[in-house]
């Protein structure tokens, strides 16, 4: 019985634990191995290179500006998104009436595809017959209509839709932590005669530390590595170039100018860099009870 | 269940209001789209703007439907992310099963395996997954995006089906099996039941993950008649004239699917299992 249950689990496993060794788990490492290799995107043939595609990098200062471009993004907009995501969360889980349907709608942003939300913000921020220049204007805030997809803004722009985007994901993790704090924590320091700011401070910030945890780092993850967000933005304007973060580099590399070692190297970096800060972030955050 | 707050403290006011900013920022811009897709080309142009269409037409939907090939992506849409459910759904499944229900040696290494690689993000294995899928020689297939889809959605379908079987006590299982079941019975009829919810609103997770990607078509698939959706509208976009009437009509027509899945599962998304449901 318990030998035979055994081989009966590992039977259900494997097709799973395959897949994603194959599928996943292979390509990184397959990843690391072109990263040495002078490598055409269409063609076979490849040529060992060694360590030229990672010094060429070191040297090309398109790959710092991405870099830059993509540091930048990733934390402006993930200190937004919890900020914002915090707040509204908070709201969310006071008690008015209608609270089920607001709750719904603003979850609406991070489940429609990407590139309904970039369509839906080109128009909004189009700069001739865009609505928010129009309530800009109308309000008298600016006096010309502003540029959103020219080099001055696009980043601001990219920003607001990332943010948008996203923020409901941190919505979500934090509400479902909130409604499982017991009310008597508060109770108890009502009576002690704590604000409500107070209790905010310390009853619910240090609730929610294992939560924000974990929301951090998968925002960070993920925000670092975004590409259709910030690719779709990019297409039909000329300020391409001042949004061009790493994933999107890599993404030219190898889809444009067909050079898949060069962006296999670009992946092997991005890999690297999230590694090594998420290494540093468990050392810096984690407590004993874990996550 | 706390009562609700008045509208007319103080506090009550700053929540309503707090609240309303908070509709009207995440719902608008959808409401902006509607609206949009039913003007005719000359009243998307005019200023002041007219909130809701003054002239109402179905002319962007029909030119939609008979200048491009929408109704061809959505087929492939259709079909792509099915059997992306399907596929994902029967081994993650079986998986998630047997990570609650057997011992054996690795169990723990392998559900470290599975979290770590719920963190990949499509651009950290999208170039060497194309050279490898131009080996094997199915670029530029759909099979090659299922794959992609199944092999994306296992890690957090895993994720999310281990903790629902978790939370199904084994006593279960046991009385079962000891009042004379066998095991495919046992599961069948005691365990599958009680995991029915979470197993659907994984299912659907994986749907709107498929529906909405976006690189992977763009990458894997270069003949028109095999794309999906989001390429298709992408492509839409970059045509020479921007027609935005007809690009909001397309815009809504791909979001109504993914919000009619997701308004079915809210209830258990707020109920409290929200961490970790979904990504990207």
């Amino acid at each position: 019985m318990k030998a035979s249950s055994q081989k009966m689990g590992i039977i259900l496993i494997t097709p799973s634990v395959f897949l994603i060794c194959a599928l996943l788990v292979y390509p990184v490492l397959y990843g690391v191995w072109l990263s040495f290799f002078k490598k055409h995107s269409f063609f076979p043939d490849q040529r060992f290179v060694g360590l030229a595609n990672y010094l060429y990098l070191l040297k090309d200062s398109e790959f710092w500006m991405s870099l830059w471009y993509g540091t930048y993004y990733s934390v402006s907009t993930i200190v937004l998104q919890i900020v914002v995501g915090l707040i509204a969360a908070l709201i969310l889980n006071e008690a008015f009436r209608g609270r089920n349907i607001v709750r719904g709608v603003v979850l609406f942003p991070y489940m429609i595809p990407t590139v309904v939300a970039i369509i839906l913000w080109k128009w909004l921020l189009n700069n001739q017959f865009g609505l928010v220049n129009y309530l800009l204007l109308a309000v008298g805030i600016i006096d010309d209509p502003l540029s959103w997809m020219g080099k001055d803004h696009i980043m601001t722009s990219l920003i607001i839709i990332s943010v948008w985007e996203f923020f409901p994901f941190v919505v979500l993790s934090v509400l479902a932590r909130l409604q499982t704090i017991p009310p008597v924590l508060y109770e108890a320091a009502k009576v002690d005669g704590a604000g409500a700011w107070s209790r905010f401070i310390h009853v619910t910030l240090p609730q929610l530390r294992n939560v924000l945890f974990v929301v951090i780092l998968l925002r960070s993850i993920w925000m670092f590595t975004k590409f259709d967000t910030v690719w779709l933005l990019t297409q039909g304007g000329g300020a391409e170039k001042y949004i061009r973060t790493l994933p999107v580099f890599a993404y030219m590399r190898t889809f444009m100018y067909y050079q898949a070692g060069l962006g296999s190297t670009l992946a092997v970096i991005m890999f690297g860099i999230l590694i090594a800060s998420t290494t540093i972030y468990f050392k810096m955050f984690r407590r004993e009870e874990g996550i | 269940m706390k009562p609700k707050n008045s509208f007319f403290s103080l506090r009550g006011q700053v929540i309503y209001w707090c609240a309303a900013v908070l509709l009207i920022l995440t719902a608008f811009p959808f409401f902006w789209m509607v609206s949009t897709s039913f003007k005719p080309l000359r009243e998307i142009f005019v200023s002041p703007p007219n909130f809701l269409p003054k002239n109402f037409t179905l002319a962007n939907f029909v030119q939609l439907f008979e200048q491009t090939r929408f109704l061809i992506y959505f087929r492939n849409s259709v079909f792509v992310s099915t059997l992306t459910v399907i596929f994902t759904m029967a081994i993650a499944t079986a998986g998630a099963y047997s990570l609650t229900r057997f011992r054996f040696y690795g169990r723990e290494k392998i559900a470290s395996l599975i979290l770590f690689t719920y963190m990949f993000a499509p651009i950290m294995i999208i170039i060497p997954f194309y050279v490898l899928i131009k080996r094997i020689g199915i670029a530029n297939t759909h099979l090659a995006l299922i794959l992609a889809y199944t092999a994306f959605c296992l890690p957090f379908s895993l994720w999310l089906l281990r903790a629902f079987f978790q939370s199904i006590p084994l006593v279960l299982e046991e009385a079962a099996l000891v009042d004379g079941a066998t095991r495919f019975r046992a599961v069948f009829h005691v365990i599958l039941p009680l995991a029915l919810p979470g197993i659907i609103a994984t299912a659907i997770f994986t749907f709107i993950l498929a529906w909405n990607d976006y690189i992977f078509v763009r990458i894997l698939i270069t003949s028109d008649n095999l794309k999906t959706l989001s390429v298709g509208i992408a492509d839409l976009y970059n045509a020479t004239v921007i027609d935005w009437g007809m690009i909001m009509s397309g815009g809504m027509l791909i979001t109504i699917p993914v919000l009619v899945f997701f308004i079915f599962i809210q209830r258990y998304l707020i109920a409290g299992w929200g961490a970790g449901a979904v990504k990207g």
